[in-house]
């Protein structure tokens, strides 16, 4: 059994499952011992007839019925076993995926910039699994090796004890090879799974950056290079093949030559006895018929199946709660960000926002990202923020989200300390559209309406016509039911930009933040989303990141960021005059000359 | 791309079975030799496991005969004319055991070493045959293919065709020779019981040819509901950030649910399956051996030979699962093999000529002449274009989205073959350039960047160790991506995860521009290349680029005007075709379409 903090609660639940399917198999356990002593029952009958004929039916139907009934009744045992256990194994595998799943729901951004969804993911695949399987087959086989192990080898006792003498070496021959070599055999087949992975990783990745390495022409460097880890998994599995044969074939040996073994001395002992001449071991006479020894060797033969069961529990358990350990680490990780008491609500947000010498650092970093921010935002203006890459224009945006914890009262949204909202009412008042454009491969209807429930389609048109990304979704084959991604349609950059703005839009917040979101679009388009936050969004406070002044060169007014830190907050013409970082980037732009300079 | 290159792609063409066979044959052949020898020893191998359990027979038959002193069965095939009980037989049969269970052993040990390894052989030559012809796939046959799909045939299916050899083929032939010779040997013991084990052959086999069938069909219901549910964990774990500003927890919970409840309903079932089949199958073995201790008796046997029978059984139920398992899989790897080699049968689309030349220096001058081009027919995305870049000269593209700019930078590096009409470069039809070193000579910068796992260094030079550090260094600073790359603890080594993702847009598009300078490119091709870069990094690059000796000429879309403006030629596209072309200047004058995108650019005031 595999003890846990986070499997107490199953156990709790599935107990009876587990008790009906253990006493079920302790059953079949017994009843598989009955099956070889009526192989050696009837070997007794011939014993004492000379002719089959003159033995009597009856004793053979005895024989039969004895046979059949066990059959029958370990066919029901194992029925029985194996819809408890089993059932109860799959519903915990099931329901501590789902535990996981809500965790994950639950960890901040803080956790996913330090964990990569890689990890994760094998979590929820292949440390899932083992838990499962250990639960499962590890509890019948650690049953079926205890219970059949002394079942029989009491009975071989019983049987005859000088004979089991000679047998139980091989088995603890079987039982310290078998644990030895199965913690090597793996270890090798992790070196061989890892092998196999690296081919995978290989070949997703070059096909997916195939457009590169065309245009580099790394065609050949890159073939040379898959071949080279080709070899490998080739040697590596011929390897694998190698030990594996060789540890069957010597398991094979060990159980064949103890057989024989058994039947040589065993013989020899019959024998000893049928000449009248018995073999004698410390002054005691060994005494076994022909009909012993046929059930003695069934013994032997129904043994050896759990004691080679036995090195794969080690293996099976160091695994599962390795496994299990890992897992545990991640459902106790903590959660930083979480609801808090007494929450101060929001009853009619108006969009003010307030950084009050906001300063911030992710966890992973050494050196703050923005330091001392001061400024504010009044409610219903239009912003725009500009900064070189690197400036900390992202990170000024995002932190308000409360995706990351931060000073209390350093930023306010409405007068409000926003460590004292509750995040997920902030969320509401936040309509976001993220750099990275992050779409789910779902109709494009469904990425659009992500944050609201059950808009109506002509609000989902409103939403797309803002963003002007209208007309394109009208000419996909199936417009806004064409799914994104590899399995529908593939969407341009501008085009995923330009969803990710409508998914925002329509939950029109009194607040919206784009992050750099139309960098992917042509000028027209452009000015087109321009015109619509200008016009939809009255009233209401935008802001607006880029990378370009000519995109932000019109708001209301415009934060520049240098280095993390704030270099100016004040309009587009104010700023020409005091912000130098400003003033560079529209000299650059050479948007002055061409505006007012009539070149035209 | 016509609709029978996609359905192959797929992999959903028929093939014809002769063809099939001799497509297969084609990756037996040179291991010929390995397979005669595997099979060779298969056949002693099998021999020598059914002659097995008659020495415990025999030995059985010594002992309770002892009283009478009579020799029955193999003892005599081995003892010369001895009719006595002795012990010497029953030591000489036990010895004989052992000798032929460790020869049978050492046999197994060659017979499996030598199917493994011509197996493996099998899977690398397919392997990187598979690989090498999804390498040189056309681009839009790309388009075409998720790449999940391509990775599984470069790894699960070659698996599964090599394993048709050594797994399936093999055992196949194997079980089948146990069937026959336990049965065979069953027969001389006796020929009433054996007929009776007919019965229970035939009986075990159909159940288990249609349990093996339903089951795996519930496995793959099993394998697509996991791989169900691990996008959409993957998916959802990439975009919790979305999930989480967007607050939908609770339907991304809804949705979790549900799939894993269908993988639960799944998994019963196999559940259920297996306790169906396993205990009936191990409680119909019992029944047969019933049936041979009753009859066994009635007709008269031996008891040595009742215990061989006994023997016999166990030996013979599991080769007929496994025969039935084994006919199930032989029609799984016929799906891979024929998806393989539909695929293989894919040619890409654009090819070298058989006259394609090396050029090994550019001058740079690219003229393209009444240039036609679909996609797919009849819908023309470039119309009769015609226009001619001179060497050291700088050309803009302009125009709406679909207007076809990207696609004019495309078929210069042939991804695509053009329909009518000719690009030459240097006066020469591209078409007679080979395609490797026509590609070489352009370096192209496109808008969505791609990094590889591996380091930022490994991602400038694409692991050519040919490139010193200083080089990379140079290249850095020339583009200014020093300036950051240096921030990083471990600068050049840093690490750069899947996709590139612990960069941001306009740090991988710095990366993605080293990357393409240090690969000294004659013509450079910037497809949107500085849409995330700020403005003063923006025209830091450019003038270092127009520094670069070795590019003679350079072609740009992008749609800020600012970018572009100082371009020696402007050429404005709509709906495929060439509405002006002239300089920044020029195309002001003339006030048409260019003149109002700039207004619409610059004049927001």
């Amino acid at each position: 059994m595999l003890i846990g903090k986070h499997l107490k609660k199953y156990y709790a639940k599935y107990w009876w499952l587990f008790v009906i399917g253990i006493f079920a198999l302790i059953g079949v356990d017994y009843l598989n011992t009955i099956i070889p002593e009526q192989l050696g029952a009837l070997v007794r009958l011939f014993s004492n007839h000379t002719i089959a004929s003159e033995i009597n039916v009856a004793d053979i139907l005895k024989i039969i019925i004895y046979l059949l009934g066990s059959a029958f009744l370990i066919m029901i045992g194992r029925i029985i076993f194996r819809l408890t256990i089993f059932r109860a194994s799959r519903n915990i595998e099931s329901e501590l995926r789902l535990e996981m799943f809500l965790k994950a729901e639950r960890l901040s951004q803080t956790y996913y910039h330090s964990t990569k969804v890689g990890t994760i993911m094998a979590w929820f695949t292949s440390d899932l699994e083992s838990i499962e399987e250990y639960l499962s087959w590890g509890t019948v086989m650690l049953i079926d090796a205890f219970f059949m192990s002394i079942f029989v080898i009491v009975k071989m006792f019983l049987l005859n004890w000088a004979l089991s003498l000679v047998a139980i070496i091989p088995i603890i021959l079987i039982i310290v090879w078998g644990a030895l070599v199965e913690k090597y055999m793996s270890l090798k087949w992790l070196e061989k799974q890892e092998s196999n992975d690296r081919i995978y990783d290989f070949a997703q990745e070059t096909f997916t950056g195939i457009r590169v390495i065309k245009a580099f022409v790394k065609e050949t460097k890159e073939l040379f290079a898959f071949s080279k880890i080709a070899i490998k998994n080739k040697k590596i599995n011929i390897e694998f093949a190698r030990m594996s044969i060789l540890f069957d074939i010597i398991i094979s040996l060990i159980i064949n030559i103890s057989l024989c073994i058994i039947l040589g001395c065993g013989g020899y002992l019959v024998y000893s006895c049928v000449t009248g001449t018995p073999f004698e071991l410390f002054g005691t006479k060994i005494l076994l018929e022909a009909d012993s020894l046929v059930t003695f060797i069934g013994y032997f033969d129904t043994l050896i199946w759990p004691v080679m069961a036995l090195g794969q529990i080690i293996t099976m358990r160091s695994r599962s709660k390795a496994s299990l350990e890992r897992i545990s680490q991640y459902l106790e990780q903590n959660e930083d960000i979480v609801h808090i008491q007494n929450p101060i609500h929001l009853s009619n947000p108006k969009g003010k926002i307030t950084f009050n010498n906001f300063s911030f650092k992710y966890p992973t970093s050494n050196n703050n990202s923005l330091s001392n921010i001061s400024l504010e935002i009044k409610p219903g203006e239009l912003i725009g923020v500009v900064g070189k890459i690197g400036s900390g224009k992202t990170t000024l945006m995002n932190s308000l989200l409360h995706l990351y914890n931060i000073e209390p009262n350093s930023i306010l949204i409405d007068d409000i300390d926003l460590m004292k909202i509750d995040f997920s009412e902030l969320r509401d008042i936040i309509a976001f559209v993220p750099q990275d454009n992050f779409l789910f491969s779902d109709k494009i209807k469904n990425n659009i309406s992500f944050g609201t429930d059950n808009p109506t389609d002509e609000e989902i048109k409103k939403a797309a016509i803002f963003s002007d990304v209208h007309s394109n979704i009208e000419n996909f084959p199936n417009k806004y039911d064409e799914i994104c991604g590899e399995q529908g349609v593939t969407l341009s950059g501008g085009q995923k930009q330009r969803i990710s703005i409508s998914r925002a839009f329509i939950k029109n917040a009194p607040i919206m933040v784009l992050d750099d979101s139309v960098s992917a679009v042509d000028t027209k388009t452009e000015e087109t989303i321009l015109k619509n936050i200008r016009d939809e969004r009255k009233g209401k406070t935008t802001i607006l990141i880029s990378s370009r002044v000519s995109t932000v060169a019109n708001m209301d007014r415009i934060i520049v960021l240098n280095d993390g830190k704030l270099e100016a907050f004040d309009t587009h013409d104010n700023l020409l005059k005091i912000s130098p970082t400003y003033s560079r980037m529209v000299i650059l732009q050479q948007l002055e000359d061409e505006v007012k300079g009539g070149n035209l | 791309m016509n609709n029978e290159e996609i359905m192959r792609l797929h992999g959903d063409v028929k093939i014809p079975f002769k063809k099939m066979v001799k497509n297969i044959w084609k990756y037996l052949k040179p291991e010929t030799l390995s397979f005669i020898l595997g099979l060779l020893l298969i056949f002693i191998n099998v021999v020598l496991d059914i002659i097995l359990p008659s020495f415990i027979g025999g030995v059985t038959d010594n002992l309770v005969n002892a009283k009478e002193g009579e020799v029955i069965t193999i003892a005599k095939l081995f003892t010369i004319d001895n009719s006595e009980i002795s012990l010497t037989i029953i030591i000489g049969l036990t010895i004989g055991y052992v000798l032929i269970t460790i020869i049978n052993q050492i046999f197994i040990y060659f017979e499996s070493m030598i199917l493994q390894k011509a197996g493996q052989r099998i899977i690398y030559r397919i392997r990187m045959e598979v690989y090498e012809h999804i390498e040189n796939m056309s681009i839009n046959q790309f388009n075409e293919m998720p790449v999940g799909s391509l990775v599984t045939r470069v790894t699960n299916y070659t698996q599964e065709l090599s394993q048709l050899f050594t797994d399936v083929l093999v055992n196949i032939l194997r079980n089948t020779l146990t069937i026959i010779g336990t049965y065979a040997i069953m027969f001389t013991i006796s020929y009433q019981l054996s007929l009776m084990m007919l019965i229970f052959l035939v009986i075990v086999f159909v159940v288990s040819f249609f349990f093996s069938k339903e089951v795996s069909k519930i496995f793959r219901k099993d394998r697509k509901q996991v791989s169900n549910l691990n996008t959409f964990l993957n998916e959802n774990l990439s975009g919790m950030k979305i999930i989480q500003i967007f607050k939908k927890e609770k339907q991304k919970e809804k949705e979790f649910i549900e799939k894993n409840n269908a993988l639960l309903k799944t998994r019963y079932n196999v559940v259920v399956a297996f306790t169906l089949y396993r205990p009936f199958i191990a409680f119909l073995q019992v029944v047969a051996m019933a049936v041979v201790f009753y009859f066994g008796i009635k007709f008269s046997l031996t008891c040595g030979m009742i215990v061989s029978f006994y023997l016999y059984i166990s030996k013979f139920f599991q080769p007929i699962q496994n025969l039935a398992d084994q006919v199930n899989q032989l029609q799984r790897a016929f799906t891979a093999c024929e998806r393989l080699f539909n695929l293989l049968d894919v040619s890409p689309e654009v090819l070298d000529e058989e006259d394609a030349i090396d050029v090994e220096n550019f001058k740079g001058k690219i003229e393209f002449k009444n240039v036609w081009f679909a996609y797919d027919k009849d819908n023309w995305v470039l119309k009769d274009v015609s226009f001619v870049v001179y060497p050291k000269q700088t050309v803009a593209f302009v125009g709406a989205t679909g207007a076809g700019k990207t696609t004019i930078l495309g078929l210069i590096v042939r991804n695509h073959e053009i329909q009518r009409g000719q690009i030459l470069i240097d006066d020469i039809d591209i078409k007679h350039i080979k395609i490797k070193s026509l590609r070489k000579a352009i370096g192209q910068m496109l808008q969505d960047v791609f990094l590889f796992s591996g380091s930022i260094k490994s991602n400038i030079t694409l692991n050519d160790d040919s490139f010193s550090d200083e080089e990379i260094a140079s290249v850095s600073d020339y583009v200014n991506a020093s300036s950051f790359i240096n921030k990083l603890e471990n600068k050049y080594d840093s690490e750069v995860i899947e996709k590139g993702e612990n960069f941001s847009s306009g740090q991988r598009q710095l990366l993605s521009f080293a990357r393409t300078v240090i690969h000294k490119p004659q013509i450079l091709i910037l497809d949107e290349a500085t849409a995330n870069i700020d403005t003063e990094t923006e025209v830091l690059i450019q003038d270092s680029l127009a520094k670069i000796k070795n590019i003679g000429t350079m072609l740009v879309v992008a749609h800020r005007l600012s970018t572009i403006q100082h371009s020696d030629c402007i050429i404005v596209l709509q709906n495929g075709k060439i509405i002006e072309k002239g300089t920044h200047q020029q195309l002001l004058s003339q006030k048409g379409y260019y003149y109002k995108l700039y207004q619409l650019q610059f004049e927001k005031k």
